[in-house]
């Protein structure tokens, strides 16, 4: 019985780390792609949710609510799992014949080697990190007015919006948007659990961190100086994301193996170029 | 070369991979697509009884028990809905708990007002609303008259709401479109719904708005019945105009101090102009109702343009075709204000109060793009502009006062 398994196993694990895999894996993957946006384009609605109730329960309500335009999503996440299934066996299995024959190489060499197995491990954590997002992050709203606190869960923290401290535009070219804001900036005091205190601007793709949480600004008003009367606020999102780690990590480890990748590249070349002279002399000689 | 061709078609694990993956696609899309041209929807009733979710753009209503509803608003914000005197669930937050049925709302939009109207519970429930007395008078007299006997508040203009008043008239519940007063109305104990919703609201989700608001009022069977009556005008819609002999060119928005304001076209009126077998000028557009888009586009799709639907009323100024262009000569050449064919239509007094009549607005509108099929309507929502005003001494003459629809 043993002996009947094993062999399924080895099978298993050369087709999990076949390249032909790869091929078909990422050609589903963007046959997908494509599938998913004509889905998004015709139903935005459905997949907003998903960015703050997390990925379990969207996929409860949201996502069994309208299966022919979420479909394209669930099958995403099973070739992305096998796709990452596919680079960590391939990985792993180089890494076991790299470790074979290390000693033919000097570490620096076999560090290089090592580059694009680190890249590709990276990646791997890069998803692990999105996927921890998307199912063990924590996310709240709030909208906060000048002059007014919020508080964020749990006591981490106490947000006070003190002002806005926008740029707007002001030239002359594009009437349109004249009196404009081109960056938005909000000032907010920050007072952490402990009792400190600090100062911080938020702005689009400027988050402030306090107590853990991360503190993004989703809206604002007004947007125009002379606009249609709207009160000033700004709309927050505030998220509680262990995802954030792993995916940073990830991208360290990336600009590490990509480090450790070029010189080895760099070498390779030089390496082929000195094997390629001689090849040319013998063309020369031939003519 | 060969020889690894023949190592591919032998792996069987692969193959197995592959296949399984082909199967899982083709079976999850032939699904998609059953459900697409089925128009079947999780949000409709299966077999009588009440779907458990049920998406209304990006309003959602989640039946988690019968005694525990929950819903998501337009900010993306969880309510829970309980009934009165049952227990909180756990992990609930109280500030986020309305009790049902409510019994007490201010509302802020005209279209909350109407939807109140819908499910029955309007002279009920209502307590404050954000539009003067003399702004209802003429259309919605019952709550005029809820008004003048001192039933219904005035809590001051939407934008400058009188805090104090809304304390005093004790809401349940306030229908808001406006976020910025959610840390105040928190302040003073009382949940609140956001009714808008950042991107444009679709014609699905107008038309199923109703049932959004049903379980607070425990009047879902109303809600069911009203969205029966619009669906069934749509599909009149759709059958009248399929064999539509011609698909006139529609734009609809407004100029404010040379910044225009159009309806995109992920908005309801833009994707009943599509459904309507019609060409709707800004269906590239994606974005928020009212969207800002730069003069040159609004000019550049009125050039051959033949319809032509405003924001503003008569109220505003816009009398006719000759007025409209010299209160905004920016858009004076665009072609349904500067030829004779071109038709611009403004929305009638009570248009905005009417939204409990929405299958009726969506008739008028096709009834608009088509006249020829519609030869007996008349219109009572949009009034169709002259070319130019009447001389002072002469009574305003309108399509709808002229017998029907003008081609």
């Amino acid at each position: 019985m043993l002996m009947s398994v094993k062999p399924f196993f080895t099978r298993l694990w050369k087709a999990l780390a076949s390249i032909h895999l790869s091929l078909i894996l990422c050609l589903l993957l963007a046959a997908d792609a494509v599938w998913g946006y004509a889905c998004i384009h015709r139903q935005t609605a459905l997949f907003i949710p998903l960015n703050d109730m997390g990925l379990i329960p969207w996929a409860r309500t949201w996502g069994q609510s309208a299966p022919a335009t979420s479909a394209w999503f669930f099958l995403l996440l099973i070739l992305l799992a096998l796709l990452a299934l596919n680079t960590l066996a391939c990985t792993l299995e180089r890494l076991r014949q790299l470790w074979a024959v290390r000693t033919q190489f000097s570490l620096c060499r076999f560090l290089g080697k090592l580059g694009p197995h680190i890249m590709h491990l990276s990646v791997l954590l890069i998803l692990l990190g999105y996927l921890a997002s998307y199912t063990l992050a924590k996310t709240e709203h709030g909208v906060l007015l000048p002059g007014r606190s919020l508080d964020l869960p749990g006591n981490a923290g106490k947000l006070h919006f003190t002002a806005f401290a926008h740029e707007a535009y002001q030239g002359k070219r594009m009437p349109l948007f004249q009196g404009e804001v081109i960056r938005p900036k909000a000032l907010l005091r920050l007072e952490a659990a402990d009792g400190t205190v600090r100062e911080a601007a938020l702005g689009f793709n400027r988050p402030v961190r306090l107590g853990g949480w991360s503190v993004h600004l989703e809206e604002f008003a007004p947007k125009h100086s002379g606009g249609m009367g709207l009160k000033p606020r700004i709309d927050l999102k505030m998220r509680r994301d262990p995802g954030v780690q792993l995916y940073f990590a990830g991208i360290l480890l990336f600009c590490l193996g990509l480090g450790l990748y070029l010189p080895e590249r760099l070498v390779q070349e030089k390496h082929q170029e000195t094997h390629k002279k001689p090849l040319q002399g013998e063309t020369g000689r031939q003519k | 070369m060969s020889q690894k061709m023949h190592k591919t078609r032998r792996n069987p694990v692969l193959q197995a991979f592959f296949s399984l993956l082909c199967c899982l696609a083709l079976t999850l899309g032939a699904s998609g697509c059953k459900q697409e041209n089925g128009k079947a929807e999780n949000a409709a009733p299966v077999s009588g009884a009440r779907p458990a979710f049920l998406q209304i753009g990006e309003f959602s209503v989640h039946r988690v028990s019968d005694t525990h509803t929950e819903v998501r608003d337009g900010a993306g914000r969880t309510l829970t809905l309980i009934p009165h005197n049952a227990p909180l669930p756990p992990g609930c937050d109280p500030k986020r708990v309305v009790r049902t049925p409510v019994k007490r709302v201010a509302a802020y939009g005209y279209f909350d007002v109407a939807t109140l109207r819908v499910l029955g519970v309007l002279h009920e429930v209502l307590v404050g609303v954000t539009v003067p007395e003399k702004e209802w008078a003429g259309c919605a007299t019952d709550i005029a008259q809820a008004m003048k006997e001192g039933r219904i508040a005035y809590l001051g203009d939407s934008t400058s709401i009188d805090y104090e008043r809304v304390k005093q008239v004790e809401p349940d519940l306030v229908l808001t479109w406006d976020p910025s007063s959610l840390p105040l109305l928190d302040d003073l104990n009382i949940p609140a719904v956001i009714t808008s919703t950042p991107q444009a609201t679709c014609l699905n989700a107008k038309m199923r708005y109703v049932q959004f608001l049903a379980p607070f009022f425990g009047k879902e069977s109303q809600a069911d019945a009203y969205f029966a009556r619009v669906d069934a005008a749509l599909a009149d819609i759709r059958a009248r105009t399929v064999a539509a002999p011609k698909k006139p060119k529609v734009m609809w928005g407004d100029i404010y101090e040379k910044r225009v304001l159009v309806e995109p076209g992920n908005a309801w009126v833009g994707e009943l102009v599509g459904l309507a077998q019609s060409n709707y000028q800004f269906k590239d557009v994606f974005g928020t109702s009212c969207i800002e888009i730069a003069v040159e586009r609004f000019l550049y799709s009125g050039e051959d343009a033949d319809i032509y639907f405003t924001y503003r009323g008569k109220k505003s100024g816009a009398t006719s075709k000759a007025a409209i262009a010299r209160t905004n000569p920016l858009i004076r050449n665009i072609a349904p204000l500067r030829s004779k064919e071109g038709r611009v239509y403004v929305p009638a007094a009570c248009y905005l109060q009417s939204m409990d009549k929405l299958d009726e607005v969506l008739t008028e509108i096709a009834a608009i793009l088509h006249p020829e099929l519609y030869p007996q309507h008349q219109l009572r929502y949009f009034e169709q502009l002259p070319d130019e005003d009447p001389p002072k001494n002469e009574p305003p003459k309108t399509a709808a006062t002229a017998g029907g629809v003008s081609r």
